[in-house]
């Protein structure tokens, strides 16, 4: 995994990111942790799902950078199946999101293949 | 293997490597996961995936993060003791700050009952202030050297002030001064001696 320098943010973190701003313009606000991994799946048009913990840890630390709000899912609404965990683009994070993506878009593919081609 | 089962196996894993962590914090991360195979094995379902399938997805899910999860583990660690450890040095320090504004009042309370009862003592307001602070700064000072023993400059502060009350003490004729300065001295050398025994 590469090494963080402060103040950025990890590719794959810029990939969910990415990922939820999309879902937040298609209406879709809030997300949860298989949505998102499906949905990153869909946009890299890669075969597999990302890894539990590779994915619950990018997206505790988006949390704990204040990118990202979560809840828990009504009871109501989980229908008998176990509740899940609903994700948010905070205001802030809808900002680092589109300056991600937009710096992600000027530079080569090569360095953020992912977001790139998947959202830019 | 059902994927039931494998899902089974890998709540065991995060049930295994969230041992031991703040209970929120545990229980919020197996109950995500277990959403989450829930509803990956749903999905699978709903695409016709047969089941053997079904389960090596959801294993290679988890065997791709287990890196992330063991240093998630190292983070919520380090994270929960650096609370642990500035929750107790701000109760020490407030602690101090009690035992010291205690023996200072206790001290002063001599001199005051002592007006009451006898013309011999008379101090005044700056009198009283200044002993305060001399007698709170060097109170301070000394519970500080020893919660951080390592840090010789409060030692030596506390034994320079003890030297300077000895020094005044003796010029003006003032042997609780001097008394003072030498409790002050003794008090930190003992403390030295406490700390070294203590680090064998």
């Amino acid at each position: 995994m590469p090494r963080r320098k402060p103040g950025t943010l990890l590719p794959l973190e810029t990939e969910i990111l990415g990922v939820a701003l999309s879902l937040r313009r298609s209406g879709h606000a809030a997300f949860h942790g298989f949505g998102l991994a499906q949905t990153m799946r869909e946009q890299k048009g890669s075969r597999a799902l990302t890894g539990h913990g590779t994915l619950y840890k990018a997206l505790g630390r988006l949390e704990d950078f204040g990118l990202l709000a979560s809840r828990w899912e009504d009871p109501e609404a989980a229908e008998g199946r176990p509740r899940r965990r609903l994700y948010e683009l905070t205001g802030q994070g809808a900002r680092a999101a589109e300056e991600a993506l937009a710096e992600a878009g000027g530079q080569s593919t090569r360095r953020h293949p992912r977001v790139a081609s998947g959202t830019a | 293997m059902t994927p039931e089962r494998m899902a089974e196996l890998v709540a065991a894993w995060v049930r295994l490597y969230t041992r031991n962590l703040a209970a929120p914090i545990a229980e919020r991360r197996i109950a995500e996961i277990v959403a989450d195979l829930h509803d990956h094995i749903a999905h699978e379902r709903a695409h016709g995936t047969d089941d053997r399938r079904t389960a090596l997805r959801v294993a290679a899910r988890m065997v791709r993060g287990l890196p992330a999860d063991a240093s998630w583990r190292r983070a919520m660690i380090a994270r929960s003791s650096t609370q642990k450890d500035s929750m107790k040095r701000r109760t020490a320090a407030s602690r101090s700050v009690v035992r010291v504004a205690l023996v200072t009042t206790s001290i002063l309370l001599v001199p005051f009952v002592g007006m009451q009862i006898s013309d011999g003592v008379d101090w005044s307001i700056f009198d009283f202030v200044f002993a305060g602070l001399l007698l709170g700064g060097t109170g301070l000072l000394l519970e500080r050297a020893a919660r951080e023993p390592r840090m010789l400059a409060y030692r030596a502060a506390a034994v320079a002030i003890g030297a300077a009350a000895i020094v005044l003490g003796e010029s003006d004729d003032a042997p609780g001064l001097v008394l003072f300065g030498l409790l002050v001295i003794v008090g930190t050398v003992a403390m030295a001696f406490r700390t070294a025994l203590r680090s064998r």
